[in-house]
């Protein structure tokens, strides 16, 4: 599944990084703690979260990961947008809860991996 | 030099303790020998008029404070210079504070003033995160021209670096605080190697008898937010000195006791710390020419109620090393005599579990030399066959004024260099 598709699938809306949707996923992570995406979140994966800090652009870089999921109908804050678009990390805004778009992404077979 | 605890809640968060009312607290900084503390509670500062009353009227100095949660739900200190400002920030804050606190879940948020009298509840929900991203949290105590502190980074919950992953580099904060979870080198050594921030060693008690569990030795002529601002930006002579965990790190009752010689009027205090790992042995010994005391003194100063302290007291004193020493399988011993001098020896089994931590030889040794150019003190710190010394003699030989900024860089550059070098064989020895 692409970025593209998993937009879809949990009713986002691609606010960021669209020139990047075509890319593949290939597993998914879940967590509020920056720090801890960062230690167990692996490449390709898509990451489900509240937070829209700038911060989380740089966390998606570091490890490679396929996009990121801000559940709620939590909109990316300017500059995260800006530094998304600059470093090529497709954003999703759905206003679905975490529960639910983790479910349905599962469902698809989209599932967590091993931290490396 | 003032020991400082910028980070002390009171009954009004909800987490915390009722007995934490403003005269309560202030009671207990006084007692753990603080010179100030800051009052920060969660996102609101209704309580902190009541503290600065009850500090005036204790002679303990009190800065106003705001613990802020942003909307990422980091914890960042606002610390500042009025209560008109911490009022005025108040404002903003519950503006961007949504929800109403439920007190079966959460707890009381008492309003209290300096008698121990409650005089409200407040029904913001104080526990919550306000709608301000990290940034504008940041500006917004700036803007009422306060200083910005990210509130214990070394805790995962709430902590910026847990939230966030890292500090956002462009984020203008003052300094960072540590809790009493993580030693000072070892925080240094974590979060800002080349000295990206000042670091504060706060309590973030919540109750009494965390006060001063953590807290901060700064260099600067009053407690007041402006000097703090001057000592946290290294200016005109003022500097974060060190600071730790006065009641639990072995490094801050070896200053304690130092600082006892002091008051006896010691010319000379040889400090020796000495680590054999193989005979799993750790001894500590601080030995002065002050006036010393006769047999019956040294009777009672192992006697925990006993003191010829009447101002300040720092660290456990004698009767709480004692205790210390023995929980980790060791002794204390005091030979002294009078108009000769004292020595004073603990010993530890290296290894034992309950063996209390070392902490910050930079802290103690910045402290005692930077408040006492004049006086001889001379450190020496082994590790198997490792040694590290530093004399205050050689120091004034090479004409370093330690009462300088200058000459404080230098110390500290000196205590860096030696004890990095018996880590390093502490290491290799695994």
């Amino acid at each position: 599944m692409n970025v593209t598709e998993a937009a879809e699938k949990t009713s986002g809306t691609l606010v960021a990084g669209l020139a990047f949707a075509g890319r593949e996923i290939q597993g998914g992570y879940a967590s509020d703690l920056l720090s801890d995406v960062m230690a167990n979140s692996r490449e390709a994966d898509i990451w489900v979260t509240m937070q829209k800090h700038v911060n989380i652009v740089a966390v998606a870089q570091l490890n490679g990961l396929a996009a990121i999921v801000l559940v709620n109908e939590r909109q990316p804050e300017p500059d995260t947008i800006a530094k998304a678009e600059e470093n090529g990390i497709p954003i999703i805004s759905t206003p679905l809860q975490a529960f639910d778009v983790i479910g349905i992404l599962f469902g698809l077979g989209i599932h967590g991996r091993r931290p490396v | 030099m003032f020991l400082v605890d910028t980070h002390i809640h009171t009954c009004l968060s909800p987490c915390a303790e009722l007995d934490m009312h403003p005269a309560a607290l202030v009671d207990a900084a006084v007692r753990a020998g603080l010179d100030s503390i800051a009052v920060c509670d969660h996102n609101s500062a209704e309580n902190v008029g009541a503290v600065q009353r009850a500090g005036n009227a204790a002679g303990l100095e009190v800065i106003p404070g705001m613990e802020i949660t942003s909307s990422e739900e980091v914890h960042i200190l606002g610390l500042l210079p009025d209560v008109e400002a911490a009022m005025a920030l108040q404002s903003k804050v519950y503006r961007s504070l949504p929800g109403r606190n439920d007190e079966s879940t959460f707890g009381m948020q008492v309003i209290a003033n300096e008698f121990a009298e409650v005089l409200g509840f407040n029904e913001h929900l104080l526990a919550g995160a306000t709608t301000l991203n990290v940034e504008a949290v940041v500006a917004a105590i700036h803007a009422v021209d306060g200083l910005a502190v990210a509130s214990h980074v070394d805790r995962e919950g709430f902590g910026i670096i847990g939230q966030l992953g890292f500090i956002p580099p462009t984020l203008p904060l003052d300094a960072i605080e540590v809790s009493q979870r993580m030693p000072l080198h070892s925080a240094r050594a974590s979060f800002a190697p080349k000295g990206e921030h000042p670091i504060l060693c706060a309590s973030d008690a919540h109750e009494p008898k965390d006060v001063a569990r953590a807290a901060t030795y700064i260099l600067m002529e009053r407690a007041t937010l402006p000097e703090l601002r001057r000592a946290l930006a290294g200016e005109g002579g003022r500097t974060i000195l060190g600071g730790g965990r006065p009641m639990e790190d072995l490094a801050l009752h070896i200053l304690d006791i130092a600082q006892n010689s002091l008051e006896a009027g010691a010319g000379t205090i040889e400090i020796e710390i000495t680590e054999n790992l193989r005979e799993n042995l750790l001894t500590i010994v601080v030995r002065d020419n002050g006036r010393g005391m006769d047999p019956e003194t040294v009777a009672k100063v192992t006697d925990p109620f006993f003191t010829t302290r009447t101002t300040r007291r720092v660290g456990m004193g004698l009767p709480l090393l004692g205790a210390a020493a023995k929980a980790a399988g060791g002794t204390l011993t005091i030979d002294s005599k009078p108009e000769q001098g004292t020595c004073i020896r603990a010993t530890f089994q290296h290894g034992h579990l309950d063996r209390a931590p070392l902490g910050d030889i930079e802290t103690t040794l910045m402290v005692l030399l930077a408040g006492q150019p004049e006086r001889n003190i001379c450190f020496r710190h082994r590790v198997e066959d490792r040694e590290f010394e530093l004399d205050s003699r050689d120091f004034r030989a090479a004409d370093i004024d330690l009462a300088s900024p200058a000459g404080l860089a230098v110390l500290r550059e000196a205590i860096r260099r030696g004890e990095a070098g018996l880590v390093k064989n502490k290491a290799s020895n695994g």
